[in-house]
């Protein structure tokens, strides 16, 4: 029995397809919500049914919480799952869901308000045994305290807006001159982005690596850890590869973090997915807890290779009441394997990662052993300015990390997308660079290879614009598309009567 | 030897000098050169195979999109040539090419936000042009001083047509 009669899915582009199609294989009807720009976008097409929530902009559409409860009602949508970004972990909007008799596929609500900034989550983490990084124990009032606490903990600092997300209102701070710099603009800042200018300080860690770890509970108090994902290779604190396993992890260090994990579940009454983002230095070999993500992740399909689970699936039997049908020992016997996940952003690497937006004109996409595709668009597809730049993500498995480092090389020479610059080329290189290959990489890794991979990215593309020069000075592109392979003739004839008259003209049967 | 104009459907800009020596191209934009020589028909229909630099690659072609070694894709919008003035050396060529401001579409000349003599840095806004009821700003491709505007606004223009020069 399915748990749910129908699932509307409150979400866009390739998270929503995800969604829905572990919602059709359940055997449950998927509904999709859609702005003006994504009216003829993939996951509209997916979908059993689809609603019109609203104009373009997404504070008018996919944010527009009116709007999308009103679609749920029309469609008469037992549960509404929120996928990442957008009302992911909006407490206001997983309320209104409640309050409308739908059930909301993420974690309960209280869970949600009692770790609304991420000055509460520190807290909760130090009564749990999550090991934070030095800093101010709340939000800080003045100036002065800052500096006091900046010269007790030492330099670097990051000076963080407890209300904050994904990547911003962080700056690190080397001296105090550029505290009492970025002291006040930051507030403002903070204001303007959060509607609360909350400043907090935490010790920086010098060159770290960003490492989560996954958190699966049920209604019942069951809790286990499906181990961490590697997220260090970023670009202005947004993840451009994961992995899972961490190549930096050892088993114990791995294992010391499950039980305070557990113990911060336990303490908020957590279920569904939660994920532990925390920061981990290759030297001192310390975790320290940054944030609780109370909702699915985007990287969460290498987590599903290794240990050969859908999350999805499990999330949504997980909120409709079901107990966790494994233990942590028996996850832990589960795990084989190495899985990669690259984040195709329709993004130009050469450009400082800027946006490019436009129609898909050329897709092709890879297939094969060890090689998932979780795409949200197609030939033809139109990627509108207005949402985040990620189209698509390629995840590569093999049976250690080298072998999914050689399925991603091969899949992503297979991978080509025209009409929108992407990452692709970019993660070519950094599948062949060395120290990536070797595991030898932290969250700066972007920033100081930037000099060399725009070399090499340059070249590449003046080479094929030179290629092309020739190709047309020679005249060589006419010679090249009438070599083109014939279409297939139509049939005139039917075939049964075209073999007959082969069979007849045989000189046997004239003869 | 010529020089060229490579747009690409992206609307990246590559200007570079070309030269047929024999079999031979000799394509040099600013920083690199390349050698190109068009060595045959490969093996399978309409493949051509090319030695750039000393090494084979393989082309096709596929919906417009040229195909290299099935791994990496470029489609040109246009190529467009100018011949070289004599005594100028190859980058001042290829700078004073790069400060050609060219419509990218058909359209009409809304607004032009410079005047003749104005400092521009790149990325600036330069103009905007009005096509099937949304506007298009084109911004400065490189840092300098506008020397030439030649287009009023209300101006219609078509696609590649020269907007502005850039010094």
């Amino acid at each position: 029995m399915p748990p749910f009669g129908k699932v509307l899915v409150a979400n866009r582009g390739e998270i929503a397809v995800r969604v829905m199609k572990a919602v059709k294989e359940m055997g449950m009807k998927a509904v999709a919500v859609y702005s003006e720009a994504d009216k003829y976008a993939l996951h509209v097409k997916y979908a059993d049914e689809a609603y019109y929530i609203g104009p373009a902009p997404a504070l008018q559409s996919y944010l527009n919480i009116n709007a999308i409860i009103d679609a749920a009602e029309k469609a008469h949508a037992d549960a509404i799952h929120p996928g990442y970004g957008f009302l992911s972990e909006n407490a206001d909007f997983a309320e209104a869901v409640v309050k409308a008799g739908i059930t909301w596929i993420g974690p309960p609500v209280e869970a949600m308000r009692a770790i609304k900034s991420k000055l509460d989550g520190k807290r909760i983490a130090k009564m749990a045994g999550v090991p934070i990084s030095p800093g101010s124990d709340g939000p800080v009032e003045s100036l002065d305290e800052a500096l006091k606490i900046a010269e007790k903990i030492g330099y670097p600092i990051m000076v963080k807006a407890a209300y904050g997300g994904g990547g911003t209102g962080i700056t690190r701070v080397d001296t105090p001159e550029q505290l009492v710099e970025v002291w006040e603009r930051n507030k403002r800042l903070a204001y303007q982005a959060f509607g609360k200018a909350d400043l907090y300080i935490e010790k920086a860690a010098v060159n770290p690596r960003h490492i989560e770890f996954q958190l699966i509970g049920d209604k019942y108090g069951n809790y286990v850890v499906a181990w961490e994902r590697e997220c260090t290779i970023q670009r202005r604190n947004q993840k451009l590869i994961e992995e899972a396993p961490s190549p930096a992890l050892k088993m114990e260090e791995r294992e010391s973090m499950f039980e305070p994990i557990i113990k911060f579940g336990k303490i908020i009454g957590y279920y569904t997915l939660g994920t532990f983002e925390t920061v981990f230095s290759d030297v001192t070999r310390e975790f320290y807890f940054l944030e609780l993500n109370k909702r699915l992740q985007v990287e969460h399909p290498i987590t599903e290779m290794i240990f050969r689970i859908d999350l999805v699936k499990l999330q949504i039997r997980l909120a409709a009441g079901e107990p966790l049908p494994f233990t942590q020992e028996e996850l832990n016997k589960r795990v084989r394997g190495h899985a990669i996940e690259f984040r195709i952003n329709a993004e130009d690497p050469l450009n400082d990662f800027t946006g490019s937006s436009g129609f898909i004109t050329y897709y092709k996409e890879p297939t094969g052993p060890g090689v998932r595709v979780d795409s949200g668009v197609t030939l033809g597809s139109y990627v509108p300015p207005f949402y985040d730049s990620l189209i698509s993500k390629l995840i590569t498995y093999g049976e250690n990390r080298q072998q999914a480092i050689e399925a991603g090389l091969r899949a992503l020479n297979d991978y080509k997308i025209g009409g929108v610059r992407t990452t692709i080329e970019l993660y070519k290189w950094i599948v062949q660079d060395e120290d990536f290959q070797k595991g030898k990489f932290t969250t700066a890794y972007i920033a100081e290879k930037k000099e060399q991979f725009i070399k090499y990215l340059k070249q590449k593309e003046q080479m094929k614009a030179a290629l092309a020069a020739t190709i047309y000075e020679r005249g060589l592109l006419k010679k090249a598309t009438t070599a083109q392979q014939p279409t297939a003739q139509k049939a005139l004839k039917s075939g049964w009567k075209t073999y007959g008259l082969i069979q007849q003209s045989s000189y046997r049967v004239l003869w | 030897m010529k020089l060229l104009r490579i747009s690409s459907d992206l609307g990246d800009n590559y200007v570079a000098t070309y030269d047929q020596k024999g079999n031979k191209d000799i394509i040099n934009f600013e920083g690199n050169k390349f050698e190109i020589e068009y060595i045959g028909p490969g093996w399978r229909e309409g493949e051509m195979l090319f030695r750039i630099n000393g090494e084979i690659h393989r082309v096709y072609i596929d919906n417009g999109f040229i195909v290299i070694d099935d791994e990496t894709i470029f489609k040109v919008d246009r190529i467009t040539e100018t011949p070289v003035e004599q005594g100028k050396s190859l980058e001042e060529l290829i700078k004073g090419k790069e400060g050609e401001v060219l419509s990218p579409m058909q359209g009409r000349i809304v607004q032009i936000r410079v005047k003749e003599g104005d400092a521009v840095t790149k990325g600036q806004p330069l103009l905007s042009i009005e096509a099937m009821k949304s506007e298009t700003v084109i911004s400065a491709p490189v840092s300098g001083v506008v020397q030439k505007i030649l287009v009023k606004p209300g101006q219609g223009v078509k696609k590649g047509d020269l907007l502005l020069i850039i010094k």
